[in-house]
């Protein structure tokens, strides 16, 4: 089975975040940038199906800061190539734009088994890269998915439904899942195995061709969230807590 | 001579005949045989052991170290070893017991080598070149001989006495063979104990038959009156007459006792290189090759894979160190991992790779063993091993405190062998979570708490004084602080307090800002040698961008790492840790000016101050000079008892354990009725101020660091208290009363 595992480079959280002079990013030139932990749970999946059945792994990511390190550790980890998609313009890359040229890239491979990607990431929450390439390559797409089992050719796909729910299918022939977790915590690559990944592999380097966008959504301003006033506590016995929300209730207007 | 006829000697021989003598010679022929037969077979095990090479690991060029331990040299480990030096060490009883038998056994081995000498060497020599056996083995020489020897044997005698009886009757948990870890399948160590009554028990009847058949000699003899030099055969003898043997019956039992005598003392001889005897040699070749350099100097890899994973990994010294081993169990005794009921005790890793690489090499004791049903552990030459063979939990058990090390009185160092087992672990990503997410986060941010590189610094914000950048300006001291000291909220109170006293003291000091990097010795020792190799390197670049004359570190783990481990990648600034520095502003000029403190205080030794790196007396100095009044606790400087931190264990779970190693330490300081738990390292400050809530001593005894206890002495007079302290006004009020 050959799964391609797309990877995303994101500010690490622990940093203190700062919106960039333009307005419609985050300044990313003081940030270290760390690859997203759903990706990782993707990774781990699919080296998982490797160890099992055999095949190929091969990772793939957008040129972004610092992702040469998270190829290397795919590559320590068990992956068998990696490939970085080159020129696409710095700064925030638009989930639809990822998708595109994920697609691409993935039309170029051609005989691809599965994709898998995580379900989500920091600027992408509502999950939509997985199901953005399954719909413009015409290819079965999951999402939210916490198990994908090799099942002869096939995968049995695990996914968490809403409260609680899990649903189990099985997808033959080509498809795209969104990962949300893997079945194990991703494993450790150790540094003496980066490095050795550095001197032996060579990552590929895929030209982003020209994707044409149509019209969408555009960031018109990103800003830090705004307080949104206080909490009040009322303390008091249960008679005089009544009678302090009602009082409230009436400075209001919400009642007459 | 007052007889001419009186030659005081005796016949080899007591009346066997010729037949009889020669089943002797083909006996101990046969011994011999049987003895370097199984002595060179373990010495070519030995020498299957890898080679070092580019590792100097005799008289180790590990530069500084020197000044840590003593470089080792034959002299040494021979005046160590004929003194019993290390036997004695805490136990001088076991020691003294050890060393009448070591020399009353080595007198009894020259005494038989003189006599064969004469006999079998001089006697025929003479005989063949002039026709005449001649002998040295009469008058005064042999007066003296068997004076001397005769003290060697009663030397002998009481030492394996005393020994049995300890064998036997002590309740020390060092002898009784119970595993730290019980393996799922069962294990019996009945053979092992039996070794031990059959080694020192055997030893013991032969010299007392021996005894014997000197007494029995004597008594048919007729007591000459030259024998009386024979003192303890004398003795005998006239007890066996007392006990109505006439000299004739003497002549009659004397053959049969003789030759159970030397029945035994051949097996004996035979039994050596299968058995626990075999330490008699393996030993002191251990003490001979030991390198004190080894564990603060963790080695390298073998060359070809990360860890150690087969046989071929072991290095000769591994191997001897694995013979080495009496089950003594001082390691057992001492180990922190062991005290709370991990999963580890140095004695059973040693003796479970031993037992491993005997199954290997197909190189088995006679007993000796640990018995396996399940055939799991040592037994399972098949399997991985770290993991199968040595459980991955009792590795990780290890808190790298040295203990054991300290303590082997055979020289072995059990803490390398766990690291090299730990990597390869860490080589296929076996490891605890927590321990996974602190090597990604130090990986990642270059500290363990996963925090940001640039926040490492902001400790200075509140200071109202500026910290200088050393890579921006030339600053005497540069301070490493390591992780903990930057990052925890309660440590970088004590941060800034050592901040404040180099600034009122006028001392020209700088930091690293957010080019300080972990420095990497628990990463090292949890066994993640690449990890630590980028970290030096990113450290090593930091350095050189700054500009300063000596290092000084508040972490003791940095500090072993930086002061050991750095100098061959480059270092060459000297490393100080800050009890030096407090000590050299107490004693030393006018820099400050200190009250005196009057407050009862114990002294925490941390593992890689003191037993690593031998500092004792500078925090002891500074505490005494400040006009605290030390109480030692019972385990103190070289036996300090580990906070349970160290090795990577404080980013792995501890909640398994009967009771926390800092918990087990907190008791036995509050039993001390101090009010202050003294510590000089940020790891311990953590896990014991933690530990006296566990254990229910908040309000008796405070954790304050040696810093703190300094600045209060120089603040005296602005009342500034000991920051945390719950006991503070108590010591002011002592205070007034100077």
């Amino acid at each position: 089975m050959k799964i391609v595992v797309g990877m995303r480079q994101l500010a690490d959280l622990v940093e203190e975040l700062e919106v960039a002079d333009s307005g419609v990013d985050i300044d990313r030139d003081f940030v270290k940038f760390v690859s997203n932990e759903w990706d990782e749970a993707a990774l781990e999946e699919a080296l998982l199906i490797k160890e099992q059945v055999g095949g190929e792994v091969v990772v793939v990511a957008l040129d972004e800061p610092d992702v040469d390190q998270t190829l290397y550790s795919a590559i320590a980890k068990g992956a068998d190539r990696a490939v970085k998609i080159v020129g696409v313009e710095e700064g925030w890359t638009p989930t639809r734009l990822r998708a595109q040229l994920l697609a691409k890239y993935l039309e170029s491979e051609g005989d691809w088994d599965a994709f898998f990607t995580g379900v989500q990431a920091a600027d992408d929450l509502d999950g939509q890269l997985a199901g953005l390439i399954g719909a413009s390559l015409g290819v079965a797409h999951a999402a939210v998915v916490s198990k994908a089992e090799p099942e002869g050719p096939a995968l049995r796909i695990t996914q968490e439904l809403g409260g609680g729910t899990l649903a189990e299918s099985v997808a033959e022939g080509k498809v795209v899942l969104g990962v949300q977790a893997g079945r194990q915590a991703p494993r450790y690559a150790p540094i003496t195995r980066i490095r050795q990944a550095m001197s032996s592999t060579t990552i590929e380097s895929f030209e982003a061709p020209e994707v044409e966008l149509g019209p969408g959504p555009k960031v018109r301003k990103l800003y830090p969230p705004e307080s949104k006033g206080q909490a009040t506590m009322l303390e008091g016995d249960p008679v005089e807590v009544a009678e302090k929300i009602v009082e409230i209730i009436r400075t209001k207007g919400l009642v007459r | 001579m007052w007889i001419d006829a009186v030659v005081e000697t005796r016949k080899i021989f007591g009346g066997e005949t010729s037949l009889e003598k020669l089943i002797f010679y083909v006996l101990a022929f046969v011994t011999l045989l049987v003895f370097f037969t199984g002595l060179i077979r373990r010495i070519k095990k030995y020498r299957s052991g890898r080679k070092l090479t580019g590792w100097n690991f005799r008289g180790g060029k590990a530069k500084g170290i020197e000044e840590v331990t003593e470089p080792p040299s034959h002299v040494r480990s021979l005046v160590d070893v004929a003194t019993n030096k290390t036997i004695a060490r805490r136990k001088p009883s076991v020691g003294m017991a050890h060393l009448l038998m070591f020399w009353g056994f080595i007198g009894l081995f020259l005494a038989t080598t003189i006599l064969s000498l004469d006999y079998d060497v001089y006697g025929n020599i003479t005989r063949i070149f002039f026709g005449k056996e001649r002998s040295f083995f009469k008058g005064w020489f042999y007066l003296t001989y068997n004076f001397i020897f005769n003290m060697a044997g009663v030397a002998a005698l009481l030492g394996a006495a005393l020994l049995y009886m300890r064998r036997i009757f002590s309740k020390e948990k060092e002898l009784d063979y119970e595993r730290a870890y019980k393996p799922e399948g069962g294990y019996k160590r009945v053979k092992m104990a039996l070794g031990d009554h059959v080694f020192v028990g055997g030893l013991l009847l032969i010299i007392v038959t021996g005894f014997l058949i000197q007494g029995l000699r004597i008594d048919g003899s007729n007591f000459p009156s030259f024998e009386k030099w024979t003192f303890v055969g004398y003795l005998i003898g006239e007890t066996w007459k007392a006990v109505g043997v006439s000299p004739a019956l003497a002549r009659e039992i004397h053959p049969t006792l003789w030759w159970i005598h030397v029945l035994m003392a051949l097996a004996f001889v035979a039994y050596i290189p299968f058995s626990k005897a075999l330490h008699i040699l393996s030993s002191p070749a251990n003490l001979a090759l030991r390198n004190p350099a080894t564990t603060r100097v963790l080695p390298p890899s073998p060359p070809d894979h990360i860890g150690y994973r087969e046989l071929r990994d072991f290095t000769e010294k591994d191997l001897v160190g694995l013979d080495a081993c009496t089950k003594c169990g001082r390691c057992h005794g001492v180990c922190p991992a062991r005290t709370v009921g991990a999963p580890l005790s140095p004695r059973d890793l040693i003796l479970d790779l031993r037992q491993w690489v005997d199954r290997s090499t197909k190189n088995p004791m006679i007993l000796d063993w640990e018995e396996r049903p399940d055939g799991s552990g040592p037994h399972n030459t098949e399997g991985r091993l770290a993991g199968d063979v040595i459980w991955e939990r009792t590795l990780w058990s290890c808190t790298t405190c040295m203990a054991c090390v300290e303590i082997c009185p055979v020289g072995i160092e059990h803490v390398p062998l766990i690291v090299q087992l730990r990597r390869s672990l860490v080589d296929e990503g076996v490891m605890d979570p927590t321990l996974q997410s602190a090597l990604q986060n130090i990986a990642s941010q270059g500290n363990s708490f996963g925090k940001s590189a640039r926040m490492r610094a902001r400790w200075v914000k509140s200071l109202d004084f500026p910290v200088p950048d050393a890579r921006k300006e030339h600053v005497e001291y540069l301070w490493f602080l390591g992780d903990f000291a930057s990052f925890d909220e309660r440590l970088v109170e004590i941060s800034r307090t050592f901040a404040k006293v180099l600034n009122a003291a006028g001392i020209s000091f700088g930091i690293l800002y957010e080019a300080e990097r972990n420095a990497g010795n628990d990463v090292r020792r949890a066994g993640e040698e690449g990890l630590f190799e980028m970290l030096v390197e990113e450290n090593m670049k930091a350095f050189s961008s700054a500009s300063f004359d000596k290092i000084i570190t508040t972490d003791p783990h940095s500090f072993n790492t930086l002061r050991n481990e750095y100098p061959a990648f480059g270092l060459s600034a000297p490393v100080m840790h800050y009890s030096e520095l407090l000590a050299q502003l107490l004693y030393q000029g006018d820099k400050v000016s200190l009250s005196k403190l009057t407050k009862q205080v114990t002294y925490h030794d941390p593992c890689y101050l003191g037993r690593y790196n031998r500092i004792f007396d500078a925090p002891r100095a500074v505490i005494s000079g400040l006009g605290c009044d030390l109480v030692e606790m019972p385990r103190h400087r070289d036996n300090s008892f580990c906070c349970g931190a160290g090795g990577g264990r404080i980013w792995m779970d501890d909640s398994f354990l009967n009771e926390r190693p800092s918990e087990n330490r907190m008791r036995e300081a509050a039993s001390l009725g101090v009010d202050y738990f003294v510590v000089a390292c940020p790891k311990d400050y953590a896990m014991f101020s933690d530990a006296v809530k566990t254990t229910g001593n908040e309000g008796k005894i405070a954790v304050v660091d040696i810093v703190e206890l300094f600045y209060e002495a120089m603040m005296a007079d602005q009342l500034v208290a000991v920051s945390g302290s719950s006991l503070s006004s108590e010591a002011f009020e002592s205070q007034e009363g100077q």
